[in-house]
């Protein structure tokens, strides 16, 4: 829109970052969308990029994952992240709305996967420090559990109560309070 | 525990769903997945398993809703507040103590009126806890004084704090002090009540919104928030705010009167403020209006000043009474030096001379792009009609950088063709070569004699 955003766009066009998965799959993506990542952001401000970046705990079913979300995001990145430098000319106009409502539909299909997958994004949003994938990610599980007793939690995700029963009792009185 | 340790490997080999998917996961993200919850759930979790008894109390963030609240919980004013409220959050508060937060959200109704100090000390707590982001939606189902949750007279005090959103929230001057808060970055007001506020300051705060919000009818709340970089203000009742200095200005949206109700700032007699009456208040100077001169040429100017570093500006009033202040504020109108992206409404485009709108050009020496909605509030409009400014030797009264020019409607009535009989006046062309696209949308409503007057 504004006239420096294309300049900007062509300078993280230019800049291409490798990166290399668990399973030594190799990535090509821009910088822009690699720097969503502050874990490889810190990388690129130390310089030590080249010849690829090597992320040993994502494996390529998950990295390509985690790539597409970045893609997708990496041009809403700028307003987010508290980075106050680069609030969006178009904060309140009509594109924005537009173009939110479109990132929303993403997400919600993007967290249609397993629930093996699901962790291991997390996992992987953690590693990479992917703040809004985290959020979106653990928000999924949290909202999994919502309404369920702590029984049906247990159930769900294979918990295994390893508190012996006056254990549990103990841990009852101190947080009565909270079973009211 | 080294038992325990055993028992929790056995129980994870691989990646499949029989296992605890959990047992993967650091204690802090388990903790984050926790923020996500009520705090009631939340604190239950300490019974699943050794592992989780004392997770709760280091949760970064705190959703502090009824203990009845509907899942998921919708407004707040559905969650009612209860003696089982207020001893949940106690012992919740003091035995996770001082752990340092993220994020706490405060939602739900106070019914009785001694619970009011007890929710304010609440959120004095939680502030002490290197919290960054806080959220008020707590309401006043039975208050005779109104929805709004009264905040203490009292300043808050953080240097940690970074964003602050209240909802349906009565608010006062030592609250919306925030010199208390050097890193305060967002506020977002919603449904405030600044009736007793007559002045919003922040040295640090760099994206204001304020959204249909109440202010008083006597004085004029002032808005000094010098490091501002976007504002956004939204139908605000009574008399509009007065904007400070915000030399850092980058995009602003006013728009006024978007609830369709009659807004009460404004004055009978004339629509531009000028009513010779000496004793109108609207007219001639309320407690807290804007003076940076002496003498009869004060400058009165309420949001126009204010806006003026603004690189992008979206400037709307769709009240249906009269409501004058954009009018008002024009006769001081400041030069917008680096506005490069304008959009108006109707409001602004009043025939014959189109006084306003004129003035608003005039001042923008740098203007790329100027939309004008006419009675179309989008996003979708019916038809857009694009033009360009043709600069011609010795014209210098608009920006000779203005690329775009777009009118916005439902229909092509006389209306908009008065308006682009006007901007035509200014050199600016409109080329109709999506005419057909225009007419198959809109079909025989629209006067085609009128459009093809106006193909180049």
């Amino acid at each position: 829109m504004a006239s420096a955003g294309s300049g900007d766009e062509k300078a993280a066009a230019a800049a291409m970052i490798t990166l290399i998965s668990s399973d030594n799959e190799k990535f090509e993506v821009t910088e822009a969308t690699a720097t969503l990542s502050q874990t490889i952001r810190h990388m690129i401000e130390d310089g030590c990029t080249d010849g690829g970046v090597p992320l040993p705990n994502v494996t390529s079913k998950i990295l390509a994952r985690v790539i597409e979300y970045c893609k997708k995001h990496a041009t809403a990145a700028a307003g987010e992240e508290g980075s106050s430098s680069s609030f969006s000319d178009a904060a309140f106009l009509e594109v924005d709305r537009a173009f939110l409502e479109e990132l929303e539909e993403f997400d919600d299909a993007f967290l249609e996967v397993d629930r093996a997958t699901l962790f291991d994004l997390i996992l992987a949003a953690n590693y990479l420090d992917i703040k809004g994938l985290l959020n979106l990610t653990c928000q999924k599980v949290a909202d999994s559990v919502k309404g369920k007793t702590p029984e049906q939690i247990r159930e769900m995700y294979n918990i295994v109560n390893d508190l012996t029963p006056e254990e549990e009792a103990e841990i009852r009185r101190e947080t009565q309070w909270a079973f009211e | 525990m080294s038992e325990r340790q055993s028992a929790k490997k056995l129980a994870t080999p691989a990646g499949t769903d029989a296992d605890d998917p959990f047992a993967a996961l650091p204690d802090a993200i388990l903790q984050h997945i926790l923020s996500f919850l009520p705090v009631q759930p939340a604190v239950r979790t300490c019974v699943l398993a050794w592992r989780w008894r004392h997770l709760w109390e280091g949760m970064p963030g705190l959703r502090i809703t009824a203990a009845n609240a509907p899942e998921p919980p919708c407004a707040p004013d559905d969650l009612v507040s209860s003696g089982e409220l207020r001893e949940f959050v106690d012992h919740l508060l003091l035995l996770r103590g001082g752990a340092p937060l993220d994020s706490c959200e405060f939602m739900f109704d106070v019914r009785a009126d001694a619970d009011v100090p007890h929710v304010n000390l609440w959120i004095r707590h939680v502030i002490r806890c290197q919290l960054r982001r806080l959220e008020l939606s707590i309401t006043r189902e039975n208050d005779d004084r109104g929805l709004r949750f009264h905040v203490d007279n009292l300043p808050l005090v953080s240097r940690h704090l970074r964003r602050l959103e209240l909802y349906d929230t009565e608010l006062n001057d030592s609250f919306l002090d925030f010199s208390g808060c050097p890193g305060l970055e967002e506020l977002e007001i919603n449904n405030g009540g600044f009736i007793r506020a007559k002045r919003i300051s922040s040295k640090s705060v760099k994206r204001l919104s304020v959204i249909d919000c109440s202010f008083n009818d006597r004085f004029r709340t002032r808005i000094d928030v010098p490091s501002l970089i976007s504002l956004q203000l939204d139908d605000p009742w009574d008399r509009t705010p007065v904007l400070g200095s915000m030399p850092l200005l980058v995009a602003a949206s006013v728009r006024l009167g978007t609830g369709c109700v009659m807004s009460l700032d404004w004055c009978d007699t004339s629509d531009s403020g000028d009513c010779d009456d000496e004793n109108c208040p609207g007219c001639y100077g309320l407690e807290g209006d804007y003076r940076t001169a002496i003498g009869a040429n004060k400058n009165r100017s309420v949001l126009l000043n204010g806006l003026s570093e603004a690189s992008s500006l979206v400037l709307t009033d769709d009240s249906k009474a009269q409501k004058f202040i954009f009018k008002r504020d024009v006769k001081w109108c400041p030069t917008f030096r680096k506005l490069k992206t304008l959009v108006l409404n109707d409001y602004w485009c009043v025939p014959p001379d189109f006084r306003e709108l004129a003035c608003l050009l005039e001042h923008s020496p740098v203007l790329e792009k100027l939309t004008i909605q006419m009675f179309s509030k989008g996003p979708e409009h019916e038809v857009q009609i694009n033009g360009s400014y043709r600069p011609m030797e010795g014209s210098t009264a608009i920006s000779e950088n203005l690329k775009i020019v777009e009118v916005k409607c439902e229909v092509v009535d006389e209306g908009v063709l008065k308006v682009l009989d006007f901007l035509q006046t200014l050199n600016i062309d409109f080329n109709f070569e999506d005419e057909e696209e225009i007419l198959a949308k809109d079909g025989p409503t629209t006067p085609i004699n009128c459009i093809k007057k106006w193909k180049v």
